[in-house]
């Protein structure tokens, strides 16, 4: 298949995982567009028969946190993070937890970025520990440490807990 | 629970062998503790699924789609920009020149620059500026910024006096009949700076074919010149 038509074939799903990342609709499609326009610029370092959509994903990922690490030294944070921040300050934790319960966005936005990539890939998108580690480039030990923090805090605020 | 809270974990995720899941589930059906833990697991994993389906649900934007709709548009575009490449190629320009000459002869307008080709009895011979270049322009002694510039003269094999010519349009060989120079080779010209080196080799590879002897020298060119390109 062409590597075009792959690429349309992979973009619902990669449009759910720039959502998990992004949060709000537009970023997230502003980020897939970003994705796709660097993997045509960017194709023939695509090896053929190996998946494109690990590739993709990770192009994805890195333009999410290329655009994160930017907004942070601009000195921009969203206003969800200061709210956390705030209530985590007062010790309400339990009042955010009622708040939230529900809230799958609000709790996905509470994670820290990296536990949240972890969360999407695996949770979300099924990927294997293994291919999420390759995907994020870090060793399967981190993507599992990652991911059980994230899911406890995810539980937490969900109302998840037993 | 004799089973670490990352065990459960990569239970629900799938990522255990056979053997410790085969464990994990039988020792889940007489602990309640275990057992729940799978739950609650699974139950955020569930939520969490079921939460962005929908977004892979949704038809995806014309913007996204349409960068790889045109991408094939432009890649058929460059296909087709190839194959214009490949039907423009040097060795149809002869033909292509042939044919814009004899528009040219067969309307007759004179108001037209002199063109450079013409057609006499079926065949191209030279006319207007190549003819007076072919004439008595001499390779040892030509102006840098010559129209047409000469390159070799030569003998071919059926004893005719023959000379290849470079110009922006046109190049080529033409040998002398009678009073009229009848091309016997003729390509795009070097008009495209990158486009000399191929005509130069091509045309040096075809005076070779038709060579007999050696090329002229200066005394000779102009010996033969000062004959009027005949015997």
């Amino acid at each position: 298949m062409r590597f075009e038509e792959e690429l349309v074939e992979l973009l619902p799903r990669l449009r759910r995982f720039a959502r998990g990342l992004a949060q709000s609709a537009s970023d997230a499609d502003d980020l897939c567009q970003a994705a796709i326009e660097r993997a045509l610029k960017s194709r023939e370092q695509w090896q053929d028969g190996t998946r494109l959509d690990s590739w993709m994903y990770r192009i994805t990922r890195n333009l999410w946190i290329d655009e994160r690490r930017a907004a942070g030294r601009r000195g921009v944070h969203s206003p969800i993070d200061e709210a956390a921040t705030q209530v985590v300050g007062d010790g309400a934790a339990e009042v955010e937890a009622g708040a939230l319960r529900g809230d799958v966005d609000g709790a996905m936005a509470r994670l820290p970025d990296e536990q949240r990539e972890v969360v999407m890939l695996v949770l979300v998108e099924g990927y294997a520990y293994r291919e999420a580690a390759e995907i994020l480039e870090v060793p399967i030990g981190t993507v599992t440490s990652r991911l059980a923090r994230g899911r406890e805090t995810l539980m937490h605020l969900l109302g998840e807990a037993a | 629970m004799s089973f670490d809270p990352a065990t459960v974990a990569a239970f629900v995720d799938g990522e255990l062998d056979d053997l410790t899941a085969r464990r994990i589930a039988r020792e889940a059906e007489s602990d309640p503790a275990l057992a729940a833990e799978i739950a609650r697991h699974r139950a955020l994993k569930a939520r969490l699924t079921a939460h962005f389906a929908p977004v892979a649900e949704e038809a995806v934007p014309e913007r996204l789609r349409a960068l790889l709709v045109d991408a094939r548009v432009d890649t058929s575009l460059a296909d087709r920009r190839e194959a214009k490449r490949a039907r423009f190629a040097p060795v149809h320009w002869g033909a292509i020149a042939a044919s814009l000459v004899l528009g040219l002869t067969i309307g007759l307008k004179p108001w037209l620059p002199a063109a450079d080709v013409t057609s006499a009895n079926g065949t191209l011979v030279a006319a207007g500026p190549l003819a007076r270049a072919l004439d008595t322009q001499l390779a040892s002694n030509q102006p840098a910024d010559a129209a047409v510039r000469i390159g070799l003269s030569f003998r071919d094999k059926q004893g005719r006096t023959c000379r290849s010519f470079e110009g922006a349009v046109l190049s080529g060989i033409g040998c002398r009949e009678g009073e009229r120079w009848t091309l016997e080779r003729a390509l795009r010209g070097e008009g495209r700076r990158d486009y000399r080196q191929a005509s130069s080799g091509a045309l040096a590879a075809d005076v070779a074919a038709m060579l007999a002897g050696d090329p002229f020298d200066a005394a000779a060119e102009r010996a033969a010149r000062d004959r009027g390109w005949s015997d």
